[in-house]
């Protein structure tokens, strides 16, 4: 009696369990049923599997494309680029993804340090992707590049006022200026670049002049930037031209209108170069199908690849015979500044504190 | 003698459903205390500089979210609770589930709709700037800050408060109010002197709900810009790479949380009453002319912003984006954010009744295993997700020798790269939402049937089948119900824990939304929140049938 009133209903919730368990892995394989029939498990020339952060449309057309040329799947978990860096550390040599793309060059850097990624060894990738766009090591590859840039209101700003990043903290900016939170991984690996390039000491007086010159407290994204140029809430904004590429190309008019209301300029041509950041490629140091990613990458950084993605995604192309889309095309060529994007993963923990220091939110 | 009583209380209590709470427990607890197992070591300087300029900062921040989402949830809550549920004005009927819809719009998807839409390319600046000729403020207007943190949680969460203390009110009140009717009370003293203390059981129960909700947020607050000490276990964890300061700042959060605990048995002590056996529904008193106007009006109000504005907003951008976004894919979407969810939300109720049933003794020990199955409701989602991530890549290496048994290679990682982590992920997460939906249907049967079928000689297990089960059912449809539809809506996990190619609408929409592509985000949104809706209609078609 006391043996079964104890076991009664642990068996009727086990065999619930079970059930439950039960049909969960059959419906499982039910919806894969059809990817699962195109890769079979054992053949692994057949697929290859990636770790992105880039959310992009444009990255899922150039996988569909890259399917459709070489019969090879590609499978995709995405995330965020610092979880998916702690998922490849933990999963160690028993993960199954082969490559891992994010969009900043403080990123790549990290996962680089953090041991997760394995040198790419092919010519066709050395031949498509200029040395300063790939890591020193090889250990990632750049794909497209964004330029960090000064946005101007065209009504209230002339472009020849404009110079260099360092100008913004001046005085004639105060309450001007508009640029988003110090948690944005781009507002970090810049002030990571000027920790490199002028030094700690000089870095922290850049975001103290910036947290001066601020219109208003920092809000929202880059789009929202723009808009607050539009608004009159300030004059000029740091961000990105991906952004400006989207908000001409908006389903909305008025986004179109806000696009049309502001500049592009690119700081710092006389000097050290505007800031990018990069999106990139690596090669898991574990991967099981590295051939396949191999030959991914070298896709990525074709010609037609590049082209399609800048035109779809108004960013940079890295391979230098891509063609430009016309809006990208009228902001003309500028000069990049010139590091290794290792020192941006270097610097990071230091410009994360300069920001909490400087009250840049 | 003492351990003679202990003994005989171990005794006592000491069946299968007892150990299944514990196993539940464990199974819950084990990512927790992973966690937790490094708080032990020393800070390091991170931490340093984290106290030095941030904690203040992290702290005030949370707190006052916290305070202002928790005191105007309560005050829409239960001042909407109380109209629909003493009075009659009109469109009361309509208003009555209308009301529950907030909660089928996931906050996050809330913060960005209403931003944009009161941003100065938003419908609401434009039509004022093209129309009118008139540029208002755009500073005035911007959702941002706690300001607009707590405007998003409030109307799109106050549904939880709403929901318990309407159903209390409509079935446990009505000889109190009647009374105090007859004898005399205006109604605003009835208010105040009866319906408030009478449902505070339930109006507290609504708002820790709402509480847990803001402090595991991470969607709305790191959109609008507020530090928070859930940002910022993501931002030092993520940011700095620091996962033992991440720690230390659950642990702060933890330590608000537990605080919330004992507040909340504090507030409810003493206050059990489930005495109203004849639990006949309240009769409604009807309001006339100006009275009812402004009932309606009020609800109207509180209905528009909490769901139709966002609503249609959200289905013109559809509409804008629909020839380029829409495609077949979305039907996979659908189908795999509903089976997932289904699943999760039946092992979570399966859990949820044998600990709830277990708990009604009120022994200290059901208390420890209901605080223990019920804490991952106010871990942030990132938190769980990398305690399970870790418990299930060893699990998998220590299953690696039973694998290449099995013939499938050298040491794969099969359950890691399974459905199985997301759903042990939302078990640990949504658990307190099955389980506090059953644990007030056992509170309101209260313990007589199950005593009388006790000594009458029926086990445990045979009084649940034939007498709890069939009384509660009502709550575990409403159990399902919530915790289903909060799945559907949940975010971080499904970032995390999801296998390759699979995609929930959630992390769809999150991925465009991520991306400042807030239209192109719409239709999965949208998508969402159908789910959602649909939930809540077949739980008031069905509530409407066991009334009758």
């Amino acid at each position: 009696m006391n043996f079964s009133k104890l076991i009664k209903p642990f068996l009727v919730s086990t065999v619930l369990t079970i059930g439950l368990a039960g049909c969960s892995s059959t419906n499982q394989t039910d919806s894969k049923g059809e990817d699962e029939a195109s890769k079979p498990k054992t053949n692994e020339n057949q697929e290859v599997n990636i770790y992105t952060a880039r959310h992009y449309e444009v990255d899922e057309e150039i996988y569909k494309k890259f399917t459709e040329e070489t019969g090879i799947k590609v499978n995709v978990v995405k995330g965020e680029a610092e979880e998916l860096i702690e998922r490849l550390k933990r999963e160690g040599a028993s993960t199954e993804a082969d490559l891992f793309v994010t969009v900043d060059g403080g990123v790549l850097a990290n996962a680089k340090q953090n041991d997760i990624l394995q040198p790419v060894s092919s010519d066709i990738i050395n031949k498509n992707v200029p040395e300063n766009l790939r890591d020193v090591d090889n250990q990632w590859v750049g794909l497209a590049t964004r330029a960090r840039i000064i946005a101007y209101s065209k009504d209230r700003v002339a472009p020849e006022e404009l110079s260099t990043y360092e100008d913004l903290t001046s005085e004639k900016w105060k309450g001007k200026l508009l640029v988003r939170s110090s948690t944005s991984l781009y507002n970090q690996s810049l002030l990571a670049s000027f920790i490199e390039l002028n030094g700690e000491e000089k870095a922290e007086q850049w975001a103290k002049g910036i947290v001066n010159n601020f219109a208003r407290q920092p809000d929202g994204g880059d789009r929202d930037q723009a808009k607050a140029i539009a608004a009159g809430t300030g004059d000029i904004a740091i961000m990105n031209t991906y952004y400006v590429g989207l908000l001409a190309n908006s389903e909305d008019p008025e986004e179109v209108k806000v696009a049309d209301s502001i500049g592009v300029f690119f700081p710092n041509q006389e000097t050290n170069g505007t800031h990018v950041n990069i999106s990139g490629i690596g090669l898991t140091k574990h991967s099981k199908n590295k051939e396949n990613a191999t030959k991914l990458i070298e896709y990525m950084t074709s010609v037609e690849a590049q082209e399609f993605m800048s035109a779809n995604n108004y960013e940079f192309p890295v391979n230098p015979n891509a063609k430009k889309p016309e809006l990208l095309e009228s902001w003309g060529d500028f000069k990049m500044q010139e590091l290794n994007f290792d020192t941006l993963g270097e610097h990071n923990k230091k410009a994360i504190e300069i920001f909490n220091k400087t009250d840049w939110k | 003698m003492r351990a003679d009583l202990i003994k005989r209380n171990i005794k006592k209590e000491f069946n299968g459903w007892w150990i299944i709470s514990l196993v539940g427990a464990v199974v819950i607890l084990l990512p927790i205390l992973f966690i937790f197992s490094s708080i032990f070591q020393e800070p390091n300087e991170n931490w340093f500089q984290i106290r030095q300029y941030l904690l203040k900062n992290y702290v005030t921040n949370t707190i006052i979210l916290v305070v202002l989402t928790g005191i105007f949830t309560a005050l829409l809550g239960v001042t909407l609770a109380w109209l629909i549920a003493a009075y009659d004005f009109p469109l009361k009927r309509f208003f009555r589930w209308g009301l529950m819809l907030p909660l089928s719009i996931p906050t996050f998807i809330a913060a960005y709709t209403y931003r944009t839409m009161l941003g100065y390319t938003g419908v609401v600046q434009t039509t004022l700037r093209n129309h009118f000729d008139y540029q208002i403020n755009a500073e005035m207007l911007t959702v941002s800050g706690i300001r607009g943190a707590v405007f998003i949680f409030t109307f799109f969460l106050f549904p939880y408060v709403y929901m318990i203390t309407r159903a209390f009110l409509e079935s446990q009140s009505t000889s109190y109010i009647e009374n105090a009717r007859l004898l005399g009370r205006k109604p605003l003293a009835v208010f105040y002197k009866v319906v408030l203390p009478l449902s505070r059981p339930a109006i507290v129960g609504g708002i820790v709900l709402v509480i847990y909700e803001v402090l595991g947020d991470y969607g709305v607050t790191s959109y609008l810009g507020i530090h928070t000490i859930s940002t910022a276990i993501f931002q030092t964890w993520f940011g700095m790479y620091d996962v033992n300061s991440a720690m230390r700042l659950a642990a702060w959060l933890m330590v608000i949380i537990v605080g919330i605990f004992f507040l909340e048995r504090l507030l409810r002590q003493r206050r059990r009453y489930h005495l109203s056996n004849k639990s006949r529904p309240l009769v409604p008193v009807k309001l006339k002319g100006l009275a009812g106007l402004s009932a309606f009006m009020y609800c109207s109000v509180v209905f528009l912003l909490g769901f139709l504005i966002p609503f249609l907003q959200l289905i013109a951008w559809a509409k804008m984006t629909f020839y380029k976004i829409w495609d077949p894919s979305f039907f996979t979407l659908i189908y795999q954010t509903v089976y997932v969810a289904v699943i999760s939300t039946l092992m979570i109720l399966i859990l949820s009744v044998v600990v709830a049933n277990v708990c009604r003794s009120h022994s200290s020990f059901s208390f420890i295993i209901s605080k223990c199955v019920t804490s991952g409701y106010s871990i942030p989602g990132p938190i769980i997700a990398i305690g399970v991530l870790a418990i299930f890549i060893s699990l998998d290496k220590w299953l690696a020798p039973i694998y290449s048994l099995m013939g499938l290679g050298e040491a794969p990682l099969m359950l890691s790269l399974s459905l199985i982590m997301l759903i042990v992920g939302y078990f640990i997460r949504f658990m307190a939402t099955g389980f506090n939906a059953i644990e007030v249907g056992f509170e309101k049967v209260g313990t007589k049937y199950m005593e009388a079928s006790r000594i009458l000689g029926l086990g445990v297990t045979k009084t649940f089948f034939r007498i709890d089960l069939p009384l509660i059912k009502g709550s575990l449809i409403s159990g399902f119900l919530i915790t289903f539809v909060e799945i559907c809506k949940e975010l971080p996990l499904a970032l995390l824990l999801r296998p390759f190619n699979f995609e929930t609408l959630a992390t769809k929409t999150y991925q465009y939304a991520n991306d400042e592509q807030i239209y192109e985000a719409s239709i999965s949104s949208l998508l969402i929140i159908a789910i959602s809706m649909l939930s809540v209609i077949i739980f008031q078609m069905i509530g409407k049938k066991v009334k009758q």
